[in-house]
């Protein structure tokens, strides 16, 4: 009995520790109660407090974003038209290719290795003329010379290739104009050749040479062969021209002969002007119109050549 | 040839430079021994080709002239315009090319006609006795339409 007694009170012994150990697990468990239920609304006051501020910051600043974005969108309209637009998009292409061939590895130690070199730029030496020339025999400078002549022929080629892709416009516009150059040339020739010789009144169709009365003169109204020229042909050739000549005009017809035989090449107004014993003025007065081509005519010798 | 189809031109010569004047000079030159008529207006700076005191001391323009083979820097440099000036001259007396003020005498001989801008004299403060002998007379540039009526029109 008395083991059973004993047995007893440890069971109950246990029963009021685990009840003490109950009733303060419940009275912790009220006094967070308690603390929550003290909290809750105060809680619940922040939390809306702070999801509002954020939802008016988000907003506020999404706004401001849009405003600006809109702004931007306004700004391109205005500065560009949709040709450009287009434009820009075929240059995104090219952009993208040459951001593609820039970014191959090869290409990218390359240029890795020559930003390495500029971040210590302060090592590298000062190099003078003399210091370039040495350094020429180094091969790696040789061989960056190699590249970068390369680079400069490409560049080159492509300037060139800019300017080509002008050329068709303006091909086409010198298919359509310069008739009118063609038409004036070919009008004036005939005029030139019946200046030249008045005997001759219909023109004859655009030709190397033209004969009248068995002599030959080119198209631009000057004798074709000057050899073939005599006196009394040049007072005929003056005589058409309207100019009657006298012992100055033979003067001037005598050395433009005389220089022809020797230089090969007609004198011009200059030439006679600083060569004999004749000035501007006088010239312009014996052969009125054109004195130095008229000159030229005259005394059987090509066109004068030069501007002077 | 009769009047009706006696070619002109006039030709307005408006820079000072040595190299602006002489293509002015030379076409109008090269137009009357053509037998074209022609008509020279010099206005603005080109009133330095025809001023008695500049006419023998013209520059040759070289900073900011793309063709010139000097940089534009160093161009600009004090002097550097007369150098290029008397080389160029030196070049042209080679060439056997007239000086300005002998061309301006060819023209003359030769019946070109040189005028000058009325308001270009006022504003550099010009008078006809500044001017070289070959100067016809001083005009407005609607007297030179009027001169020149029917030619064909270069400017430089």
């Amino acid at each position: 009995m008395s083991a059973i007694d004993s047995t007893q009170d440890t069971v109950l012994a246990r029963l009021a520790s685990i009840e003490a150990g109950v009733a303060s697990m419940l009275e912790r468990q009220r006094r967070q109660d308690e603390m929550l239920d003290e909290l809750r609304p105060m809680m619940s006051v922040a939390m809306r407090s702070v999801t509002q501020r954020l939802d008016e910051f988000e907003r506020k600043g999404h706004a401001e974003f849009l405003r600006e974005l809109s702004a931007v969108g306004q700004r391109v309209l205005e500065s560009y038209s949709a040709d450009d637009v287009r434009q820009f998009g075929d240059a995104i292409i090219g952009i993208l290719d040459t951001v593609r061939a820039m970014t191959q590895p090869e290409v990218l130690s390359v240029l890795g290795e020559a930003a390495g070199t500029l971040a210590h730029a302060e090592k590298a030496e000062a190099l003078g003329l003399v210091g370039m020339v040495r350094a020429s025999g180094n091969t790696d400078v040789q061989r960056g010379m190699g590249v970068l002549m390369e680079l400069l022929k490409k560049v080159g080629q492509g300037a060139s290739a800019a300017r080509r892709s002008g050329a068709p416009v303006k091909r086409l516009e010198a298919r359509i104009s310069p008739r009118a150059t063609a038409g004036a040339l070919a009008s004036t020739a005939p005029k030139s050749r019946a200046a030249a010789c008045g005997t001759m009144k219909a023109a004859a169709p655009a030709a190397e040479v033209v004969s009248i009365d068995g002599v030959a003169f080119t198209p631009d109204g000057h004798l074709a062969d000057p050899s073939a020229w005599t006196r009394p042909l040049g007072e005929r050739l003056a005589a058409t021209l309207g100019v009657q000549l006298t012992e100055a005009h033979w003067k001037v017809l005598e050395f433009a002969r005389k220089d022809w035989e020797a230089t090969g090449s007609a004198p011009n107004i200059r030439r006679i002007t600083t060569s004999i014993d004749v000035t501007t003025k006088e010239l312009y007065a014996l052969f009125p119109k054109a004195p130095g081509r008229t000159v030229a005519k005259i005394a059987g010798i090509p066109k004068p050549a030069g501007c002077l | 040839m009769d009047g009706a189809t006696q070619r002109k031109v006039a030709i307005i010569c408006s820079h000072g430079g040595l190299d602006e004047v002489y293509p002015s000079l030379i076409l109008a030159n090269a137009a009357r021994q053509s037998g074209i008529d022609a008509f020279v207006f010099f206005t603005f700076w080109g009133l330095d080709a025809i001023t008695e005191s500049k006419v023998d001391h013209l520059h040759v323009n070289l900073a900011g002239n793309a063709s010139s083979v000097m940089p534009t820097m160093v161009a600009g440099l004090p002097g550097m315009e007369s150098i290029a000036a008397k080389m160029m001259q030196k070049q042209m007396t080679d060439l056997e090319l007239p000086t300005v003020r002998e061309m301006l005498e060819i023209l003359d001989d030769s019946g070109a006609r040189l005028y000058a801008c009325e308001l270009a004299m006022k504003m550099f403060k010009r008078e006809k006795k500044d001017l070289v002998a070959q100067v016809q007379d001083v005009i407005t540039a609607g007297d030179f339409y009027d001169l020149a009526e029917g030619a064909q029109i270069i400017f430089t």
